[in-house]
């Protein structure tokens, strides 16, 4: 058998609900307000198989109405729905003094605590580590928030803060002087997706496994300080060691790669394409391929070639060859090449593109589900596991849909006792 | 001392360029003991050779250096049977291996995951690819910029009027590395529970297409392709960054009073009548429209300061040098300053902050094969004489002085600390 097919038999995500769960038994309680770098972290524990329990105002998260032209599924935003996976729903106000204490007797039978509050408000509330360390000291306390775990900062954590702090917006973009290109688009750029949260989340989720880990050996709960624009920071590649090394700050520089070329796209018949080949053997392939020999000779070293002076050119020359073909038949130029060097071609999609693949679907990236009268798209799960994968249990909970579960389950809480509380306002 | 999150844990690291050395490193940096293998003499030139400017100051190469810390440097010859010998021993007293190669090359080569969890079947076997090791796109070779185009992520950056935008960063490697890293932490905790290691797939362009928010679900529920949207959020708002007098500015405000309060900085109580969430969606234009009217004839300290008075969110959009000279991030050891005993004084962003634990990057990248003798001798116990023969017989090796980055700086070949 051939080694694909048996990664494919070993992780099929079609067995999935046959097999256990790497984070069984641990609990999770997201308090997460408007924030999608906690609920991205308490996804990701979700998909493992912790019981994540989402506490929210008895509104509501405002995450919920975060939507595109106001668009709902299931009465919720649509990016709420995405990270509704797996996770139970319970209502309780904090504000209230009742509140705050049916919170402590459910972070006593907890594991994980996240939240994305400033530090001054948990405090004011009663929810600030030295408070739930003396409840529970084999708690895991996560704190998420743009600005760390610091007093002073009153507002909420928020992506676009996270992008611009990070110094990833400022290297995203098309620069000044590329005057093709109308003015107000030649500006420092956001990314398209809430980067600056789904980095955070992914390096709180990153974290809370490394003290979970931790904690089964020494017994000892921590508090762990996130900034999901320290995460990004980090992921904006050596930007700032750079800077440390040299004094020079690395500017944005749209599709070309300040340390490589060929690293960047170039237009096609029917579109742009992405192609790579940039040490001194890979960057002769591409040569050879496009039938140029000629600019091998021109820009022979990587210092020619990532002097940013020498990229629009070198850009149209290699364009010449580019423009005759479609993406999908320079895919197979690329492909079929068989002589020195490694050079790689590749097509740049509209999202309403990438979706036709089939492959995303037979490995459950991308997962189909009814709603709406129509077939919807979401996101899957990102990573194959061949003993404890991943996985979507359920989407779309409404605010407070498991509250008589919950609150049973963990408390013991009677049908009259909700009853009171829900009078009360505390659920 | 404090015990790092990860001690104890062994992590054997064969992989190239950013994706698979990142997610490594991590591991290392929460304390894990990371070998990092690369070829003799060039090492990984994919990524030893990528500077701006083709310039390697005190012979570092930034593409390496900031996805390689606090790892140590091995360099074997994989072609060879002797070297497949020795990631074998490796990987039989490790906990974790990655690998980045083409799916299927290890397991041709005799050391794939069926071979090895034969030799440990405790051990975690992590295969971090450009679309995974199977499907209908298994075969293709991928990049970062290639995830970012297929997935549309590309797509989705920049300005309607202009064209699609990549992130300058490798976003594709760095998110999928971290996410890489978190999927290693889960099924090494199961293994402490069940005793049993596990295969893992990764694909850096579904890792990509995962943090695309509510692009999906638009597409299928529309039926009309996900727009760009520029600086301005269409789904939270206000969220935005915005051209000050003298620089940008992001600005967010959510929360009810958060939106009010900004409106008042900017003087529009008229668009108060907007605090309701879904009326704010509905006329985001008209109110990113006045902030940006707002912004463009103040400075960026003048903005910052309304924001902190007034109560909502702003930043000004930071550079290297803004990050470099911030009092915030020294002070929250985010920007760390260290002494590396190969290439001296050097600075490196960081996130991973424990009340328990003390975490920072010890050193930087290392020349090739810095470590054989440290790595080799401690973990396999191989002989002066075992080594001099794998050294003579070319299976293992170290740098080439006619390639700089992979080398030493004069008068550094010994100093290294353990």
């Amino acid at each position: 058998m051939e080694w694909n097919e048996i990664a494919k038999r070993i992780t099929d995500p079609k067995d999935s609900p046959q097999k256990p769960e790497a984070l069984e038994g641990v609990r999770v309680i997201d308090v997460s307000y408007g924030s999608f770098a906690g609920l991205f972290a308490s996804s990701l524990l979700a998909e493992m198989g912790a019981e994540v329990i989402r506490i929210e105002p008895p509104e509501g998260d405002i995450a919920r109405k975060y939507s595109p032209e106001n668009l709902k599924v299931f009465d919720q935003g649509l990016a709420y729905f995405v990270e509704s996976r797996n996770k139970y729903h319970i209502t309780l106000n904090l504000e209230k003094e009742k509140g705050v204490e049916i919170f402590e007797k459910i972070v006593e039978k907890s594991d994980v605590f996240i939240h994305t509050f400033p530090r001054d408000y948990a405090e004011r509330i009663g929810i600030d580590y030295e408070s739930l360390k003396k409840i529970n000291p084999m708690l895991i306390y996560c704190s998420i928030h743009t600005h760390g775990y610091e007093k002073g900062f009153n507002f909420g954590d928020y992506d676009v803060i996270a992008q611009a702090m990070s110094g990833f917006a400022y290297t995203t973009g098309i620069p000044e002087d590329y005057e093709e290109f109308p003015e107000h688009t030649r500006v420092p750029t956001k990314m398209g997706n809430w980067m600056g949260w789904y980095a955070g989340g992914a390096f709180a989720a990153l974290s809370i496994l490394a003290a979970l880990i931790s904690r089964d050996r020494n017994g000892e709960g921590c508090m762990i300080d996130l900034s999901p624009a320290e995460a990004l920071m980090c992921l904006n590649n050596y930007a700032l060691h750079f800077y440390h090394l040299t004094g020079k700050v690395i500017e944005r520089s749209g599709n070309f790669e300040p340390a490589a070329y060929a690293y960047n796209y170039f237009r096609a018949k029917d579109g742009m394409v992405f192609i790579a080949g940039y040490t001194d053997p890979n960057w002769k392939a591409l040569c050879t391929i496009i039938g140029r020999e000629d600019l091998v000779e021109k820009y022979p070293t990587i210092k020619d070639r990532t002097n940013p002076k020498n990229w629009i050119p070198m850009t149209r020359e290699i364009e010449k060859f580019t423009m005759q073909h479609t993406r999908k038949e320079l895919l197979e130029i690329w492909l079929s090449y068989k002589g020195e060097g490694v050079t790689v071609a590749g097509e740049v999609l509209k999202p309403i593109e990438t979706v036709e693949f089939e492959h995303w679907y037979e490995r459950g990236a991308l997962i189909k589900i009814r709603g709406d009268g129509k077939e919807l798209i979401v996101q899957g799960v990102c990573q194959k596991m061949s003993e404890t994968p991943p996985r979507v249990k359920w989407l779309g909970r409404k605010v407070g849909e498991d509250n008589s579960l919950i609150y049973r389950k963990l408390l013991g809480l009677d049908d009259k006792e909700m009853e009171r509380l829900k009078k009360e306002g505390v659920i | 001392m404090k015990k790092l999150p990860l001690e104890g844990v062994r992590v054997l690291d064969v992989t190239r360029i950013i994706y698979g050395p990142w997610a490594a490193t991590l591991l290392a940096l929460l304390g894990a003991e990371v070998i990092h293998v690369e070829m003799p003499k060039s090492g990984d030139t994919l990524i030893r050779l990528v500077s701006p400017g083709g310039v390697f100051p005190r012979n570092l190469s930034p593409g390496m250096m900031c996805c390689n810390a606090n790892k140590y440097f091995v360099a074997i010859d994989m072609r060879r049977e002797e070297g497949k010998e020795l990631i074998r021993k490796l990987a039989a007293r490790c906990d974790v291996l990655m690998e980045n190669f083409k799916p299927g090359t290890f397991d041709r080569w005799g050391i794939g995951y069926r071979q090895l969890s034969e030799i440990n079947p405790k051990l975690i076997y992590v295969s971090m690819q450009g679309f995974g090791n199977w499907g209908e796109l298994w075969e293709r070779p991928s990049y970062d910029a290639y995830a970012q185009g297929i997935t549309g992520l590309a797509e989705i950056t920049g300005f309607e009027e202009a064209i699609p935008v990549k992130s300058q960063a490798w976003i594709g490697d760095f998110l999928s590395g971290t996410i890489a890293a978190f999927t290693t932490l889960a099924a090494l905790y199961w293994r402490n529970k069940s005793g049993k290691g596990q295969f893992i797939d990764m694909s850096q362009a579904e890792v990509l297409m995962r943090a695309m928010d509510w692009t999906w679900l638009y597409i299928s529920l529309t039926g009309e392709n996900r727009k760009r949207y520029g600086n301005r959020d269409p789904a939270v708002v206000v969220s935005c960054i915005a051209r000050a007098k003298d620089g940008f500015v992001a600005i967010a405000a959510v929360r009810d009073d958060e939106y009010l309060a900004l409106c008042k900085a900017i003087g529009r109580e008229e668009l108060e009548k907007f605090v309701n969430y879904e009326k704010r969606v509905e006329n985001s234009e008209e109110i990113y429209n006045a902030i940006e009217d707002w912004a463009k004839n103040k400075s960026v300290e003048e903005i910052l300061r309304e924001a902190e008075e007034s109560g909502f969110a702003a930043s000004r959009v930071m550079n290297s040098k803004n990050i470099y000279e911030s009092e915030h991030y020294r002070k929250r050891n985010a920007v760390q300053i260290f002494f590396d005993p190969i290439y001296e004084e050097l600075c490196y962003p960081f996130a991973l902050h424990f009340s328990n634990a003390d975490l920072k990057v010890l050193w930087s990248m290392r020349p090739v094969g810095f470590d054989n003798e440290h790595v080799f001798r401690r973990i396999l116990g191989l002989s002066e004489e075992e080594l001099r023969l794998l050294y003579e017989k070319e299976v293992i090796g170290k740098w080439d002085e006619s390639i700089p980055t992979t080398a030493p700086p004069e008068g550094k070949e010994d100093k290294a600390f353990y």
